[in-house]
């Protein structure tokens, strides 16, 4: 299992966009800008969803309508965060599935929040429908929330190993 | 006192090289920042898309809006808090760099159309105004965009950060 991971990872750094993410100088921040800019929308678009949910912050509209009007620029983003990602792991695959803090954040943290962020996405039209969320929708959004920052966090570890 | 000499004293202050010399004191302010500049900019980006007519078509202009805007500022302090302690620990270095300059003038543009697309969204108002506010979410949208480039761009043309 773990030999087929590296051979996918040598292979990915042999591709033409993982060579050139890592061997020209203008193209890996060109593509961490992709990355993080998708990170931006997506995690803007699930957080208002996530603080609606919770009861804090304007009122304007409720939970349920939030969730289905931002669930486009939702998914749009996340298909950004995903491009980007993919390329700055090709640029240095087999170092990315060495590092502990890679390891879970795309093992473990990103898929739980994904699942959670599904799951909650999916139950906030019943939540949301009224302004006041109930109670199981209040801790729902904050989950989600720390599910993100931990993802966020483990990210940001990454190269301190 | 000049600006060079101030960021030399406050590189040294006391409380500023107990947070860079704490491993988890720093890496806290790290993850403060990061995802804190993910809500600040994706919120603003809603609300520009949303004002540029492409998402959350179901509501009005003013509706999210209201709604997005105080996400925004409060991401925005915790942004520019963290930022400046990140700043602080290495600031005799970051202050004469030009792509750290460039990154400081193309935020506080980006925050300056933010402003003018929250006044021009307050209500929802027709014809030339809402024009004008058009133009701002889109500058909006570029300069947050321009952010994050200069901000990566510190790495990788200065080596900093």
């Amino acid at each position: 299992m773990y030999a087929l991971l590296e051979a996918i990872a040598k292979w990915l750094e042999g591709t033409w966009w993982g060579t050139g993410a890592r061997t020209t100088l203008w193209a890996y921040p060109f593509i961490q800008l992709i990355h993080f800019s998708g990170i931006s929308l997506w995690l803007g678009t699930n957080v208002a969803v996530d603080l609606r949910l919770l009861g804090l912050g304007k009122n304007r509209q409720t939970a349920a309508q939030l969730s289905e009007d931002l669930f486009a620029w939702n998914w749009t983003a996340f298909c950004i965060v995903v491009l980007g990602g993919f390329l700055l792991f090709s640029a240095t695959a087999t170092t990315f599935i060495t590092n502990p803090a890679f390891r879970i954040k795309l093992g473990i943290l990103v898929p739980s929040a994904l699942v959670w962020h599904i799951i909650v996405q999916s139950k906030a039209r019943v939540w949301g429908r009224t302004a006041d969320t109930p109670t199981v929708a209040k801790l729902a959004g904050l989950i989600e929330l720390l599910l993100w920052l931990s993802v966020v966090t483990a990210a940001v570890e990454i190269p301190n190993f | 006192m000049d600006l060079l000499g101030f960021c030399e004293w406050l590189e040294h202050a006391s409380w500023i090289v107990t947070i860079s010399k704490t491993g988890w004191m720093y890496q806290s302010v790290e993850i403060t920042h990061y995802f804190s500049l993910f809500i600040l900019v994706g919120t603003s980006f809603i609300v520009d898309l949303r004002v540029l007519g492409i998402a959350a078509r179901r509501e009005s202009v003013s509706q999210i809006s209201e709604q997005l805007f105080p996400w925004v500022w409060t991401a925005l302090c915790l942004a520019v808090a963290s930022g400046f302690i990140m700043f602080a620990t290495d600031a005799a270095d970051f202050y004469p760099d030009w792509v750290f300059r460039t990154k400081m003038a193309v935020i506080l543009i980006a925050i300056l159309f933010t402003i003018v697309v929250q006044l021009t969204t307050r209500s929802d108002l027709p014809g030339a105004t809402h024009t004008f506010s058009k133009l701002a979410a889109a500058a909006s949208l570029i300069f947050w965009v321009g952010a994050i480039l200069a901000a990566v761009e510190i790495a990788a043309i200065s080596g900093l950060g």
